[in-house]
């Protein structure tokens, strides 16, 4: 468990964090998002000491992190950069090597290790264990990056912007695996990005940043109903926030049992999102969908009557 | 094989120890049997009692001179690369341009006034030439490391040190590693620069391969003189081909882009 409570850092005059305070349980994903200089990265290495914190206390596991020694503790806290800061003299199974063998595992212990890790970021050994950093994409690039805070098995992760750099449809693919990763592995995440979407898609917990401060904090579909102000609100997306939230929902949350009607036309699995299902609606010209179970079984009905009949009760229970 | 452009063939090129040998070879020739040359030389001075240099053995003067010249590389690449070193820490920060200034002014200053400086203190001998070429050489070592040491990535060494290595083992496992290629070439130009400076020696008493140099010009036997540019120069080359051998085999071994 990671946590800050009234944390501030000052640059000389300049305050970078002004006292914040959050709580990041146990294998939770925490984003962090804000325009640049916000505070965010700043915060993120206040976290394993890259930069030591002016006031306040940063908690990590029940001790605060003055206690813990700098290199040590960076050792047991994964860390992951934008442009992946992999050493280009290296190999790809070196660099992930890089943390076990400074906590001097044993030769053998590194090696199986870093073939697990590859086989876990979907980079095949005997293809890639033996190429260069600049032999690699950006993309593979960065699942070596990954690999390589993973390493040690860290309890925690902190991601500064790690797919900042990517083209879109890689970025998109990369989210998708560290969605999947964290589902498998539970590590408490601290993630630092710009980009909301980014954020809504992976974090159990979103902490909107603004001057060092923290403006809004909570869970995703609690920011998407409500946010506290107007940039939260613009940093949402406006007009879009409507179809985020959708995305962010499961068709199986608002589908009935089969009707006495006749089964609509389109059908639609019952783990796709919301806004799927709305995009689905407006392509076949239907405001009713059969939801299906893996096995392509109906199991249940979708209508949009309903969806917009229970957004009104949510709102209404979220007013109160 | 996905990528055929990485299997393209490199241009074909003369094996990397070719001219070390070529250069070496000649180099020895010349020290062994200068006197083979004697007609040649007869040549250039027809009139001159002697042609061939014979007041010490080549190889004796090739010796000394490199003597000299490994004494004052050796003390100058530790001095340099230390300094160099110590002011890209986070702790000697504040020495960095003094370091920079220091160094150049040791190359503004002609190596021939050092010597006329530091006989009066040390004597005539080797020691002042040593101490010449070191302030000489400090230039291209210490610039060099500097530059080495600052191109490497800020984002390479903010995640060695978020993941966990000292600043020891960053320095010794990633910035020098990085930085080598930069401050091995600055370490080729300062040896190769102080082979030829150091002929500058014999003017003092230090005794190398600039003695038949200076002996032909006192006595005016360019014959000398030739002999002991042509050795002066065919080591300079020797040197200069080993240190591009083995820049080469450092990049290959970096394996950088």
């Amino acid at each position: 468990m990671i946590e800050l409570s009234h944390v501030s850092k000052r640059f000389g005059e300049e305050t970078a964090v002004d006292d914040i305070s959050l709580r990041v349980p146990k294998g939770k994903f925490c984003a962090l998002v804000g325009t640049s200089g916000c505070g965010k990265s700043t915060t993120l290495r206040m976290i394993n000491r890259l930069i030591e914190h002016s006031e306040g206390d940063i908690i990590l596991d029940g001790q605060a992190i003055e206690v813990y020694d700098p290199v040590k503790l960076r050792r047991r806290i994964g860390y992951v950069i934008q442009h992946t800061g992999l050493f280009p003299h290296w190999n790809v199974a070196r660099n992930i090597g890089l943390v076990p063998r400074l906590l001097k595992w044993s030769a053998a212990d590194v090696q199986g290790r870093v073939e697990e890790l590859m086989d876990l970021l979907g980079l095949p050994v005997g293809e890639f264990a033996h190429k260069y950093p600049h032999q690699l994409s950006g993309g593979q690039a960065q699942r070596v990056g990954v690999a390589r805070a993973l390493a040690a098995d860290p309890d925690i992760l902190l991601m500064d912007e790690p797919f900042g750099a990517l083209d879109p449809i890689t970025r998109e693919k990369l989210q998708d695996e560290l969605a999947k990763l964290q589902a498998r592995l539970h590590k408490t995440v601290v993630f630092v990005t710009h980009d909301m979407d980014e954020a809504l898609k992976l974090a159990d917990h979103l902490v909107v940043m603004r001057e060092g401060r923290i403006v809004q904090q909570g869970s995703p579909l609690a920011l998407l109903q409500q946010p506290a102000d107007s940039f939260v609100e613009s940093l949402l997306g406006g007009l879009e926030r409507g179809l985020k939230q959708a995305a962010l929902t499961r068709v199986k949350d608002h589908m009935t049992s089969m009707g006495p009607t006749l089964p609509a036309q389109s059908r639609i699995p019952a783990d796709f999102s919301l806004r799927q299902a709305l995009s689905m609606m407006l392509r076949d010209h239907s405001d009713r969908l059969t939801v299906v179970d893996q096995h392509d079984v109906p199991i249940g009905e979708l209508s949009l009557r309903r969806i917009i009949k229970e957004a009104q009760l949510d709102k209404g229970s979220a007013r109160e | 094989m996905s990528n055929s452009l990485s299997v393209a063939q490199p241009r074909k090129r003369a094996p990397l120890w070719l001219w070390p040998l070529v250069w070496g070879a000649l180099l020895l020739l010349s020290v062994v049997a200068m006197s083979a040359a004697e007609p040649l030389f007869r040549w250039i001075e027809p009139d001159a009692r002697q042609v061939i240099y014979d007041r010490a053995d080549f190889y004796v003067l090739l010796g000394r001179h490199l003597l000299v010249v490994g004494i004052a590389a050796l003390v100058t690449v530790v001095v340099g690369v230390s300094a160099g070193i110590a002011v890209t820490r986070e702790r000697g920060s504040d020495f960095l341009p003094l370091v920079g200034q220091l160094a150049s002014l040791g190359q503004t200053f002609p190596p021939v006034a050092v010597l006329a400086l530091a006989v009066p203190v040390l004597g005539f001998g080797t020691l002042p030439i040593i101490v010449a070429l070191m302030l000489y050489g400090m230039l291209p070592i210490v610039r060099n490391t500097l530059a080495g040491l600052q191109a490497v990535d800020i984002d390479i060494k903010t995640a060695a040190h978020a993941m966990g290595m000292t600043p020891t083992q960053t320095l010794r496992y990633v910035e020098l590693p990085l930085a080598a290629p930069v401050i091995l070439a600055g370490i080729r130009t300062s040896v190769t620069i102080n082979i030829a400076t150091a002929a500058l020696g014999a003017t003092v008493g230090a005794s190398n391969l600039g003695d038949p140099i200076i002996s032909g010009i006192v006595n005016g036997n360019m014959a000398y003189v030739v002999q002991g540019a042509l050795t002066i120069a065919l080591l300079a080359l020797t040197v200069d081909s080993l240190f591009e051998l083995l820049q080469r085999q450092l990049r290959s071994r970096l394996s950088a882009p």
